[in-house]
């Protein structure tokens, strides 16, 4: 009684890290029964907390004894299962070095002890309140869709990418791929490949006459998409299609257009991304003990702000209706700290 | 706790110092409290005591007071015991020198003894054998002596002798004895 009185008179600071490949961004949201009061932002250029973000974060936790403190779980031993059921986990997933959590008594989130006491062991200096997965963010990011359509869901971050695929509801399959960190020589080689795709792409050349690199094989795929008659073909798989979705898209991109460049530099992590997102597909279409059906759309939550080049690829390539959505993800797991103190 | 894989930490406005103070105060005032409820149990149950003693004491003199007032209607029992007990002796004594008196040829048919007299009924050969044998010595115990003859059937005669002591005469007598 006395502690809600005093809580009462406090106001609360919700501190959201994301932890990203090269660096780590602190999002601050004060929040108090009037509503929110302010937010900060800050970008530290290292992966472990530093005494600087330390100093930052204290800076704000002086505030108030009402902290708490949001990390995004980016560990690469994680996932989610379509089941609550321990006895149908277990044929999926061996959970035994895995801390994991059931979602709406319908799927379940796990990811490894080992990562999360590191993590924990890591902020041991602020201390952490709120792990999440970054498939709750994703499912909430999503809430207003996954009820209702057959679609895979993607949350893109700079470090990794997590996959879902919901059927009204019910999710069918789920996957979280990390990115690869590529040295110098892949680096080359995927930015030769870059040059010719962009040649290719713009030039409208016949792609089954030029020699593309033995290296990557994967590009083969492109080679023909251009032939394709690709209006009439993709027109049929347009019913499912969310008008909505686009209305929505092409506001944002009409938004974004000034802040659009020509820079390429993200060639080869879209591509990455895409390759990871067509992995995905595949393993989620082939592998039985995931009940399989087809796709039509992919919703992307967007937090690394992807070139139209991903886009392009996933409806070439994968003949999927592509949604982008950006994302703010220190807003949303601001929301589901929110959620989890009920208020 | 729905979605987070950790609870969050216990959050409290007190500072580990502060909760220290406040843990010192609290444990301060409740020890404070504690002996000044203690002292005042103790109070309560001292004049409970107390009360308890002054009832007992009033009580008890109230049975002493009582067991007096036995003891001394015993004690007076005992006095008109003894004095019963004095009197009947006398008594006895009187009969026995009564009787004693009484001569072998003179019978006495009733012997009323009276507080301050005695009456005596009998049967005696003759007036003189009465006056010389028993009125003689009756005489010399009682200060006024009445005796009154009736023939018998045999030449006998019945007679009664009514003697009294005078109460301010034997009073005066007591004292001269007493001197």
């Amino acid at each position: 009684m006395l502690g809600k009185i005093l809580e009462s008179l406090y106001q609360k600071v919700f501190i959201n890290i994301i932890r990203q490949r090269s660096d780590t961004v602190v999002y601050v949201h004060n929040y108090s029964k009037k509503g929110d009061l302010s937010h900060y932002e800050e970008v530290f250029q290292t992966t472990t907390p530093s005494q600087e973000m330390i100093e930052y974060i204290n800076s704000f936790t002086k505030e108030s004894p009402y902290y708490y403190i949001t990390v995004l779980d980016t560990s690469a031993q994680q996932g989610a299962l379509p089941s609550c059921k321990k006895n149908l986990l277990q044929s999926y997933e061996d959970l035994t070095t895995s801390e994991y959590k059931c979602i709406n008594k319908e799927w379940t989130v796990y990811t490894s002890k080992t990562d999360l006491y590191t993590l924990e062991k890591e902020f041991g200096d602020v201390g952490i309140d709120f792990v999440f997965s970054p498939f709750i963010l994703l499912a909430t990011f999503f809430a207003d869709k996954i009820n209702n359509t057959l679609a895979m869901y993607a949350l893109i971050i700079d470090s990794s990418v997590s996959v879902m695929v919901f059927d009204s509801g019910r999710l069918l399959f789920a996957e979280h791929v990390a990115m690869l960190v590529l040295d110098e020589h892949e680096n080359i080689i995927l930015e030769e490949a870059q040059e010719d795709v962009a040649l290719d792409l713009d030039d409208d050349i016949d792609l089954e006459t030029i020699d593309v690199d033995d290296n990557i094989d994967d590009l083969e795929g492109f080679s023909y998409i251009e032939n394709l008659d690709t209006i009439e073909d993709i027109d049929e798989f347009s019913q499912g299609e969310d008008l909505e979705e686009e209305l929505y898209e092409n506001e944002a991109q009409e938004k974004g257009t000034e802040e659009e460049t020509n820079d390429n530099s993200h060639f080869n992590e879209d591509y990455q991304r895409f390759s990871m997102i067509q992995d995905a597909i595949n393993h989620f279409y082939k592998d039985e003990r995931y009940e399989s059906n087809f796709l039509e759309n992919i919703y992307i939550a967007d937090y690394t702000h992807v070139s139209n080049d991903l886009k392009r690829y996933l409806e070439d390539e994968m003949f999927l209706n592509v949604y982008i959505r950006s994302i703010d993800i220190g807003s949303e797991l601001y929301s589901l700290a929110k959620k989890e103190l009920g208020l | 706790m729905r979605y987070s894989y950790i609870k969050p930490r216990h959050k409290t406005p007190f500072s580990q110092e502060m909760q220290l103070l406040v843990t010192f105060f609290s444990i301060t005032l409740i020890m404070i409290v504690g002996t000044y409820l203690f002292l005042l149990y103790k109070d309560y149950t001292f004049e409970r005591d107390k009360e308890q003693a002054i009832q007992k004491r009033l009580a008890l003199t109230k049975e002493i007071q009582q067991m007096q007032n036995k003891i001394s209607y015993i004690e007076k029992q005992r006095d008109l015991s003894e004095k019963i007990f004095t009197q009947n002796s006398v008594l006895k004594d009187s009969i026995t020198n009564l009787f004693d008196l009484v001569p072998e040829r003179i019978t006495l048919s009733e012997a009323k003894l009276l507080k301050n007299g005695l009456i005596l009924y009998g049967i005696t050969p003759s007036k003189n054998v009465y006056n010389f044998m028993l009125q003689a010595p009756i005489r010399s115990i009682f200060h006024k002596t009445y005796s009154s003859f009736y023939p018998a059937g045999n030449g006998w005669l019945h007679f009664v002798s009514t003697n009294y002591i005078d109460a301010t005469q034997q009073k005066l007598e007591d004292q001269e004895g007493a001197e």
